[in-house]
């Protein structure tokens, strides 16, 4: 009975975890190519969610239909941004980036509570369920994680099969050399960062197709933390690795809440958190490339 | 001599705000609680200075020291509530455990985070604190997520009288002095080679490890003076206004940052810098509170992002230049 | 007894040999200089004898005393400076401030208060011509002007070993003799080994040392007197670039 539960909830922390790791891989792009670690993240994710809710509740329009407009909203955003502020801020101290990334997420938080106000939402988008034998689950959350896994796909093919690709990836290795090679860098900074945002916004999509309840503006904090951990157990920098950094940590989010429920006297939500942040800092501390880099 | 007493000219403009302040407070009707909240801010500043200001390292989980600090007043409230001979003493244990408290965690987090640098540690710190309070609620250490609750055993132990008077009062005096203590410090390692370490390091790490600075050392001295500041702020700022301690308020991200935008306003690793951006933070998020409640932040954001692209060295970096030949400049740094 | 000593020092990078089996000797007060093309690992053996990287074998003998895995900040109160290819000043903090470090940390650090070492700054400042930038953050300072804030603040550590490494790298023609006469003038006054590292043979910084290294591929290829060294074939083979195998 309890080992089926685990394989059932196992099962579901993969799932789970694929829209985890597409939702981090946009905070590993920025942060692979612009050195920028993005803290305001967990908004850019809210902002997919309220374009998903907004496109559903006002217009029918399907979920899966809202990845495309998503993502060039998101792309337009981290446009306006990189121009607005981060273009000046290159040569900055950290803390600059730090806080200004963090304030375009109060900016937005903000914004989308203006427009929409700070209660919970929530849309319900009805295409049956799939039976799995250990689980039963949602048809939205197989749409979710194959919807992430294909996005991880293509953006693979993406760098590693186009010139643009090509360029953006040797200015992750080595920015001065690829300027040398006759790389637009600063072309190549103002799209990475409208990509990262871009892919963000879309895995925010993704993740009310999940969970498609508890929508608020304020929803993306902890996003924002979850994506941490899967960065920095992913290496931080690289894409792909997020993507199987996400995979890992649905499991062990999943997997760990059901065994600490096994135990008396401790609250198994939190303690699953918690053990997120104790793998962070032990990943951290042992080996800051993430575990999932050759490095 | 002279030379000797110029050396602490730029305390005269710190102390000279804090006296204004005060007596603002006690004498012109319904400002305390304003002036409260500007202590409390102009104390974070100073107090978060010591680290971010002077070594430039993003300390994201500040938060989590002025949380253990007040859950180590709390928790002397709470446990020695029932020795009723103790009295007023029952405080200074609070802050003596409060201090301890932080001292402690500020050793651990430094040894583990201080070894990483730049975004790492950030995240790390993050890390540190959003652990400490979900290990606190999921393992229901100090009660877990219920929280502490000592109203009764403060009033119980000093009286109501006394009681409404430290919450009301003397708890903001307390913020008062530990601000005022914090810049002492501040303008003591300025001036002694610590704060020449600290600066070498900020400004290029490796080249300040040739130069024969133990870095190590220097950023954990800056960590924990930092650190033990913001638990005898939480112990009484926190602990003593509002006798009660839950784990989601006092780890909210929201106060690290506030504290972020304090130093970085006023100019990190100033001594004046961080007294100015608390009052000019404090002043307008108090009236922004009034005149478009619920829309501080709304107007905040736009304001930090323009701050940092076009004033990165803030208020006092301005000053500083301006005054740089003249005899003010003894009085600013 | 020599100052400094290297034992067959090898560094490896993954598997590139940056230093390979390196023996070197530098007595106290000698001028000797270091040539050898980009990339030859002149920058690594540097870092290796200050402390930045450790050696994957060989030994690093400083005053007798084994250093080989000393870390960086303890170097320096033995008495070993450097300055760096690409100057790095402490940008926010003003050129007194600067040596003021140097004074602070390095061999008399344990000695001097603040106050002497701001005296000791000024006193440095004023040999190496920079009075009227005193008080001006050296993020500010032209790149020679970086160069000079850097001799002075290695000079401020009072060292007895002082590794230069591309002293005259990038600078204008008329610059590079201003620097030449620098390093001269503090090559007679101050009792100091200097090691001068150079990219390319310059006659003018290399006539004044008393031997003269050379590195190619992380190997030592001549160890000879300056006048030797200079005509020696295999040195010009690696500068007239004959030998292009890799």
């Amino acid at each position: 009975m309890e080992v089926e539960q685990l394989t059932g909830n196992l099962l579901q922390g993969l799932v789970l975890g694929a829209v985890y790791g597409m939702a981090t891989m946009g905070l590993s792009l920025i942060f692979g190519v612009l050195r920028i670690v993005n803290v305001g993240h967990g908004a850019f994710i809210m902002v997919g969610a309220f374009i998903t809710l907004w496109l559903f509740n006002a217009f029918g329009i399907n979920p899966l239909l809202a990845i495309p407009f998503a993502f060039m909203f998101g792309m337009g955003l981290g446009l306006i941004f990189y121009y607005a502020a981060i273009r000046k801020l290159r040569n900055a101290p950290e803390l600059a980036t730090l806080l200004v990334t963090f304030s375009f997420g109060i900016l937005l938080e903000e914004v989308v509570k203006f427009i929409f106000g700070s209660e919970f939402r929530g849309y319900n988008w009805i295409v049956g369920k799939v039976n799995l034998g250990v689980t039963v689950l949602p048809m939205s959350k197989m749409y979710a994680c194959f919807g992430s896994a294909l996005v991880a796909l293509l953006l693979y093919l993406w760098f590693n099969k186009t010139r643009a690709g090509v360029a953006m990836r040797s200015v992750v290795q080595d920015s001065e050399g690829a300027r040398v090679c006759g790389v637009n860098v600063g072309g190549v900074y103002a799209f990475s960062f409208a990509l990262g945002i871009g892919l963000t916004v879309v895995s925010g999509v993704m993740l009310t197709m999940f969970i498609p309840v508890g929508i608020n503006p304020y929803m993306g904090g902890g996003y924002t933390l979850k994506a941490f951990v899967i960065a920095v157990l992913g290496g931080l920098s690289s894409p792909y690795g997020a993507f199987f950094g996400g995979l890992i940590f649905g499991l062990i989010e999943n997997g760990s809440y059901t065994l600490f429920a096994l135990i008396p006297g401790v609250e198994p939500f939190a303690m699953t958190r918690f053990l997120s942040f104790a793998m962070l800092l032990i990943i951290l501390l042992i080996k800051p490339t993430g575990l999932l880099s050759t490095k | 001599m002279k030379k000797k007493l110029i050396k602490f000219y730029p305390l005269i403009p710190v102390f000279t705000v804090y006296i204004l302040l005060f007596f603002i407070g006690k004498n012109v009707p319904g400002m305390w609680q304003l002036v409260a909240m500007l202590l409390f801010y102009c104390a974070l500043g100073q107090a978060f200075n010591i680290f971010l200001g002077m070594t430039g390292y993003v300390d994201f989980g500040y938060v989590a020291f002025m949380g253990v600090g007040t859950y180590g007043m709390a928790l002397a409230i709470t446990r020695l509530a029932s020795i009723e001979e103790l009295g007023i003493g029952i405080i200074v244990a609070g802050f003596a455990l409060a201090l301890l408290m932080s001292t402690l965690l500020s050793l651990a987090v430094g040894a583990v985070a201080l070894r990483l640098r730049g975004a790492y540690f950030a995240i790390a710190t993050i890390g540190v604190n959003e652990g400490l309070r979900f290990l606190i609620e999921g393992a229901r250490i100090w009660n877990g997520s219920e929280g502490l609750i000592f109203v009764s055993d403060i009033n119980n132990i000093l009286g109501r009288d006394t009681a409404d008077a430290l919450m009301t009062f003397w708890a903001d005096v307390m913020v008062l002095v530990i601000a005022a203590l914090a810049a002492v410090v501040t303008l003591y390692y300025m001036r002694s080679k610590i704060g020449y370490a600290l600066t070498a390091l900020r400004e290029d790490e490796d080249a300040a490890k040739v130069m024969g600075i133990n870095v190590t050392k220097y950023k954990i001295i800056a960590f924990i003076t930092s650190s033990c500041f913001a638990g005898l702020i939480g112990a009484a700022s926190w602990a003593l206004k509002t006798p009660y301690v839950f784990p989601p308020e006092v780890f909210e991200i929201q106060y690290t940052i506030e504290a972020i935008i304090i130093v970085l306003l006023g100019g990190a690793g100033t001594l004046l810098g961080p007294v100015a951006g608390g009052l000019i933070y404090g002043i307008s998020k108090y009236y922004l509170a009034v005149y478009v409640p619920g829309f501080q932040l709304l107007i905040f954001a736009p304001i930090i992002i323009v701050i940092i692209t076009l004033f990165p060295e803030g208020i006092l970096g301005m000053l500083k230049n301006r005054f740089q030949n003249t005899g003010l400049a003894h009085f600013i740094i | 007894m020599p100052l400094l000593k290297l034992e067959n020092v090898t560094k490896r990078f993954g598997g590139l040999i940056a230093v390979n089996r390196v023996n070197l000797e530098i007595k106290a007060g000698q001028f000797i200089g270091i040539v050898g093309p980009n990339g030859s690992g002149k920058t690594t053996l540097f870092n290796i004898v200050n402390g930045v990287f450790f050696p994957e074998e060989g030994k690093v003998i400083f005053e007798d005393q084994n250093i080989t895995i000393l870390p960086p900040y303890k170097r320096a109160p033995l008495g070993i400076a450097r300055t760096f290819q690409i100057p790095r000043p402490f940008c926010g903090a003003t050129v007194r401030e600067n040596i003021a470090v140097g004074a602070m940390f390095g061999t008399h650090g344990r000695y001097v208060n603040v106050d002497e070492s701001l005296e000791i700054a000024d006193n440095t400042i004023k040999r190496v011509g920079l009075r009227k930038h005193r008080d001006k953050p050296a993020g500010i300072l032209t790149p020679v002007e970086k160069k000079l804030m850097e001799i002075a603040r290695a000079l401020a550590m009072k060292p007895k070993l002082l590794l230069m490494d591309e002293a005259m790298a990038g600078m204008h023609p008329n610059d590079i003799d201003r620097m030449v006469d620098f390093i001269k003038k503090i090559a007679t006054e101050e009792k100091i080994a200097i090691v001068a590292m150079v990219e390319h043979i310059m006659r003018a910084l290399l006539g004044m040392a008393e031997k003269i290294i050379v590195l190619h591929h992380g190997a030592k290829l001549v160890d000879a007197p300056t006048k030797e060294a200079l005509e020696d074939p295999k040195v010009v083979e690696v500068y007239l670039g004959k030998n292009t195998k890799k």
